[in-house]
């Protein structure tokens, strides 16, 4: 799965692919908006970052450029301005999905699995993970072919888990995965908890392994 | 007191004071000009008369005849006299009127002529204006001068000032009125004065200005927002990776999550700088129907799980209310509220959010504040030491209110703390 990172930041994109490498990814990178012109035609990306703050040229200019070439390939702009006309004009132009600097490192691997997921099948599409089966349109999930009963906040937390298989997710990126804005309020790390621990008893009650680990003074790990 | 009417004080004390000198003097003239009148008129007269009476020497009885002339006549004496000669003496005299009862002013000229060797003595007077009069006469034209020349200028005054002076108050009304964070300059309004054509330049130019350096200000704040966000992004993406390492202990790991806590207040903080910023650039002018109390009781919904954490439940009373309004602005509205009442709310007790009328109300128990319901508005004060809060809620919540023209009211009543917006039309 290839995936092409538009940005001029280099300290950043270092870390992007670094992360987007060990997720099992091939990352290409194009620091300017030119490069990025010469790639697109030529090679097929499962997902392409686009920062649209490129020195030598609007990074809107770029999807027109994917747009034109019939390209398949998924977008995820991101940018340091987040301002509503730019997203509004971002979607408009092509791209799949919208975020805003800074963000955390499983927001975007969620955002890249999501997006891959959906180019790859066409959107009918299920996690499979063991014995856990996510099934993406019906927003449910099962543990052997068992029909688990969760909340809206549970099922969020276990797919956002399933995308970051592995990695350490630290309190605040799961945080602000689920409340958005919201995540301002005070004692998140409890309410975290509270969710975090129904859904691992609702997991482990189906008869499924406890994947979901505790990193003390961290977050939380799904490992396999 | 208005430069017109010191104008005008200065104006009528002058004209007075001229009007005053004036009358001495006009009745001076006049009574001299008078008098030279009727000292020539009266001297043709005794010429007249002497040479006329030359023409009758023939006569016998002259001397009798002037005598009768002396007695029939009012006006004129012929008396004999000593001398043959002498010259005419002109003088005021004062005399009783039969007639009109009273003493009046004469002129007369005593003048000498000689009949048949014989010299008379020739006095002829005339009546003269009476000085009371004059004085009384010139002094009424005076006064109604002053009067009319005050009122004049009052009037004068009045409709100057109302007319020449509008584009001055116009100004002026527009200056009051200005408010640099308001999209709007004053506009220069051409005026046939020059010193208020010079005036409205000059104000504009400087309005303009002030709005351009204020402009570039919130340009740059935005700017340094923007550019504050990538650094952020790369930290919060070091911090990432640090955290992926296995051996990490404890009181590390610990340290990791504050920095990454720190770097995602510091965004933030940023985010809601530039969020002001941009409302101050008012770029949240796209209107829309907003059904409030479906925003309100989704929002309540959202956010009861973190309130109930702490006990605190929210309740909702909430009556139909549609804004035409934007509706980022007003779910921003709606989320800072909630935030603000979940976070100041004594544990344990309801927060109570209702729509009433064109007011949304929100209100929780808390603790007396120390500080006042406008400093809690300013950006960056806030009562509580939490590090998640920006101190800069309140604030978007004020800016918007002000921008939008909505009313932002407080109030505490020992108890419970309310926050209300009151929507305009």
């Amino acid at each position: 799965m290839k995936i092409l990172i538009i940005e001029d930041e280099k300290q950043l994109v270092k870390s992007i692919a670094a992360v987007l490498r060990t997720e099992g990814y091939v990352c290409e990178i194009a620091y300017t908006a030119a490069e990025a012109e010469e790639k697109i035609p030529i090679f097929d990306y499962d997902c392409i970052l686009l920062d649209i703050n490129l020195p030598d040229g609007n990074g809107l200019k770029i999807l027109e450029t994917i747009k034109k070439h019939n390209k398949t390939d998924g977008v995820i702009i991101i940018t340091a301005r987040n301002s509503l006309e730019d997203k509004v004009m971002g979607l408009n132009l092509g791209a799949d999905d919208y975020l805003a600097k800074p963000f955390f490192m499983p927001e975007l691997i969620a955002r890249v699995s999501a997006i891959i997921r959906r180019k790859r099948f066409d959107g009918s599409n299920k996690i499979v993970f063991q014995e856990i089966s996510v099934d993406l349109i019906g927003k449910s999930v099962s543990v052997h072919g068992r029909e688990l009963d969760l909340t809206k906040m549970e099922y969020a937390l276990l797919i956002f888990l399933l995308a970051n298989k592995n990695r350490v997710v630290s309190k605040n990126a799961i945080a602000e995965h689920l409340s958005g804005d919201n995540a301002e309020l005070l004692d998140k790390f409890d309410f975290i908890y509270s969710h975090m621990k129904n859904l691992k008893r609702k997991l482990t009650d189906a008869g499924s392994e406890d994947y979901i680990k505790t990193v003390y003074g961290l977050g939380y790990k799904f490992s396999t | 007191m208005r430069l017109l009417q010191v104008n005008l004080r200065s104006l009528l004390l002058y004209s007075l004071v001229l009007l005053l000198i004036s009358i001495p003097i006009s009745f001076l003239s006049i009574q001299a000009i008078l008098n030279e009148e009727i000292d020539e008129s009266l001297s043709l007269q005794a010429d007249q008369f002497a040479r006329h009476i030359q023409s009758f020497e023939y006569l016998d009885d002259l001397e009798m005849d002037l005598r009768v002339f002396d007695q029939l006549s009012y006006n004129i004496d012929i008396k004999p006299a000593d001398r043959s000669s002498s010259d005419p003496i002109f003088n005021t005299v004062y005399l009783y009127d039969e007639l009109g009862k009273e003493t009046k002013p004469f002129r007369q000229l005593t003048t000498t002529f000689v009949v048949k060797g014989k010299p008379y003595a020739l006095t002829a007077r005339t009546s003269l204006v009476d000085n009371h009069d004059l004085v009384l006469a010139i002094g009424f034209v005076q006064v109604i001068v002053s009067i009319l020349l005050t009122a004049g200028l009052l009037l004068l005054n009045r409709r100057l000032a109302k007319r020449i002076w509008k584009p001055f108050y116009n100004t002026l009304e527009r200056l009051r009125a200005f408010e640099l964070d308001k999209n709007e300059t004053i506009p220069l309004v051409e005026s046939p004065i020059i010193e208020f054509n010079d005036l409205n330049k000059a104000l504009s130019y400087l309005t303009e200005r002030s709005r351009k350096v204020y402009l570039d200000q919130m340009e740059f704040i935005e700017n340094a927002s923007h550019e504050l966000q990538t650094p952020i992004a790369i930290f919060q993406t070091k911090i990432d990776a640090l955290m992926q390492s296995p051996h990490l202990a404890q009181p590390e790991a610990e340290t990791l999550l504050e920095l990454e806590t720190t770097a995602q207040r510091m965004s933030r903080l940023n985010k809601n700088l530039l969020l002001l910023s941009k409302i101050d650039n008012g770029q949240f002018w796209e209107k829309e129907s907003v059904d409030l109390p479906a925003m309100v009781q989704q929002h309540a919904d959202s956010q009861k799980p973190v309130a109930e954490l702490h006990g605190i439940g929210i309740l909702t009373t909430l009556a139909p209310l549609h804004l035409n309004a934007n509706k980022t602005l007003v779910e921003i509205l709606v989320t800072n509220l909630f935030n603000n009442a979940i976070r100041y709310s004594t544990r344990g007790e309801d927060i109570i959010v209702t729509t009433q009328g064109r007011t949304l109300s929100v209100s929780n128990k808390g603790k007396q504040l120390a500080i006042s319901f406008e400093k809690m508005t300013e950006r960056f004060s806030k009562e509580s030491a939490d590090p998640n809060s920006t101190g800069l809620g309140l604030a978007i919540v004020k800016k918007i209110c002000d921008s939008a023209g909505y009313t932002l009211a407080y109030s505490f009543d020992g108890m419970t703390h309310t926050f209300s917006i009151t929507f305009s039309d």
